[in-house]
């Protein structure tokens, strides 16, 4: 069931197109990866559903509903916008009390702090925070409600790798507890170790919109890195193949997941034994064409 | 929506900014206090020399009364700076911040938001003229005592010193609700600029070319003076006329209040149409 549904989504700045009548759904529990270079439309996309940028065009639907404008969703969803802002002469906890007081919230900040690593400095003021903890003060922020659906934009930057992978468990634990989560980065390895859905965008189009099960199950691109050009029978019995390039050293094949093994282990019996193998999904393949 | 303005005050007085133009109230009144204790005496004799020729002056002129009447001459340009400077901050201080996003991606409308803003950009105009009253008035009576009061207004005027405390708290509400209608312009810009410095030099410009005009009156520039916002906020010296002319002061009230009103109402219209795209 889809949670939330965008249809024909466009937004121009002057003559520049932003959004190209674009159109996406989100499944309800899962967790989304909004992908792309840098200008791609992504921010845009968060931006609109935020309700802080108003569209050229666009209809939503929240939960099957219709609604009327998009910042009707600040209701059901929590929001990290790119860099995230924090008033840098009030502590941390108290910037978690002014969002506490504004949702008429009753959210133990504490808890909430501690959450996120920062219950030992809930004292100090934000202007002494490094970005890794005023993104780690901005996730707290956006999931202080309880919101049904995160929105987070780029909510990595600036964390190290301990911080990266504490927020990778606490969305895991939120969406096991049944939240909606809608990240955006442009790093596709991020999100390739906890999306279950993958919407790649390019120029302000979606280049790709595809579901971890559906890109296990596709076809991958297989590069096979020889040390010297193979015996004419491995060149036959790769030529049987669906090959999309090949050179004397080098072969790359497309191939089902589940027949990489058996080329493998017949290359190896063949006495050919690649010194490299690599694979690419189809959403790398896209996003590396797309980033080039 | 008083959820709100709990928070937008909670804000406002959490800025260290906030107490410096307070403490600047407070000193400018306290220097204009000590300048007066020392050198008053001979500065009041000598502009009093060309009148006692005509009329027989008895007691004390130069009096705690007298200094606070004159500290309220700061509301042609100090007090409006210092009241700029915090106005233009609380509005296009979430933009420089950042923070408006913060705001706007909470289940609040705009609308409310900036209406929220507003009264505490009211409020805070109150206090800080209510600080000026009272740092105008309380060090001055200390020092000075208190008596009856002279002014140069359209002539001589004699005010009686029964009759003084209701005049210059009557100023002081004026004077609050032309600060009130002078920050709404200062809001327009800083919503529109998203700048603070912007917001404050344009300002700062309106209101030095406004008072230039009001104060060199020439040819085509006279039919023009009703309709400066500087010409309504002098108003507040007709309190310390004789016989006050209410009627003249009251449409400058009225002039105020439609000024604030206007800027107000398109400032929600600009608030609620704005893409907060950085």
């Amino acid at each position: 069931m889809y949670i939330l549904k965008v249809e024909n989504l466009a937004l121009d700045y002057g003559k520049q197109k932003i959004l190209n009548n674009i159109s996406f759904a989100f499944k309800k529990g899962q967790i989304i990866g909004l992908l792309g270079p840098n200008g791609a439309g992504k921010s845009s996309i968060i931006k609109i559903l935020a309700g802080l940028v108003f569209p050229k065009s666009g209809k939503l639907s929240f939960n099957k509903l219709p609604k009327k404008s998009f910042s009707e969703l600040r209701e059901y969803c929590g929001f990290l916008i790119d860099s995230p802002a924090f008033y840098p002469f009030l502590t941390a906890k108290q910037n978690l009390y002014l969002v506490n007081k504004i949702n008429k919230a009753n959210a133990d900040l504490d808890e909430l702090l501690q959450k996120v690593g920062l219950s030992q400095v809930d004292k100090k003021k934000v202007k002494h925070f490094s970005t890794g903890m005023k993104q780690r003060l901005a996730v707290a922020q956006s999931i202080l409600r309880n919101p049904e659906v995160l929105i987070l934009d780029e909510p990595f930057n600036g964390l190290d790798p301990n911080g990266f992978q504490d927020l990778i468990n606490l969305l895991k634990d939120l969406n096991e507890k049944g939240t909606t989560i809608i990240v955006s980065s442009h790093l596709l390895n991020e999100l390739e170790q906890f999306a279950d859905t993958f919407i790649l965008l390019h120029k302000g189009i979606i280049a790709l919109d595809i579901s971890k099960s559906e890109l296990l199950k596709s076809k991958k691109k297989v590069a096979f890195t020889f040390e010297s050009e193979p015996s004419i029978e491995v060149t036959e019995f790769l030529n049987t193949m669906d090959v999309v390039f090949k050179n004397p050293v080098l072969a790359v094949l497309q191939l089902n997941p589940n027949e990489i093994a058996t080329v493998v282990n017949k290359l190896v019996a063949m006495e050919s034994t690649p010194i490299n193998v690599e694979t690419l999904t189809i959403l790398q393949e896209k996003y590396l064409e797309i980033t080039k | 929506m008083i959820n709100l303005i709990q928070i937008e005050l909670f804000k406002l007085f959490s800025a260290y900014r906030t107490y410096i133009t307070f403490a600047i109230a407070l000193l400018l009144m306290l220097v204009i206090n000590l300048g007066l204790y020392s050198d008053g005496e001979e500065l009041f004799g000598f502009l009093l020399q060309s009148i006692n020729d005509y009329f027989y002056i008895e007691g004390n002129v130069v009096n705690g009364y007298l200094i606070a009447y004159l500290a309220l001459n700061t509301l042609w340009i100090h007090i409006p700076v210092l009241i700029i400077i915090v106005t233009a901050n609380i509005f296009s201080g979430e933009f420089e911040l950042g923070t408006i996003r913060l705001l706007l991606t909470q289940p609040i409308t705009r609308t409310k938001l900036l209406i929220a803003k507003i009264i505490s950009m009211i409020i805070y105009n109150f206090c800080f003229m209510l600080v000026i009253a009272l740092s105008a008035i309380i060090p001055s009576v200390l020092l000075f005592g208190t008596g009856d009061v002279v002014v140069f207004i359209d002539g001589i005027q004699f005010i009686q010193e029964s009759t003084f405390l209701s005049r210059f708290f009557n100023a002081i509400i004026f004077a609050t609700m032309a600060m009130i209608a002078f920050s709404s312009i200062t809001m327009y810009f800083a919503l529109y600029f998203k700048n603070t410095l912007t917001a404050i030099l344009l300002s700062l410009g309106i209101l030095i070319i406004m008072t230039l005009l009001q104060t060199f009156v020439i040819g085509i520039f006279s039919s023009w003076q009703p309709y400066l916002f500087t010409f309504h906020i002098a108003k507040w010296q007709l309190l310390f006329v004789n016989e006050v002319p209410y009627k003249s002061i009251l449409n400058s009230v009225y002039y105020l209040m439609a000024m604030s009103i206007f800027f107000i109402a398109i400032s929600i219209f600009k608030f609620n149409r704005m893409n907060i795209s950085e």
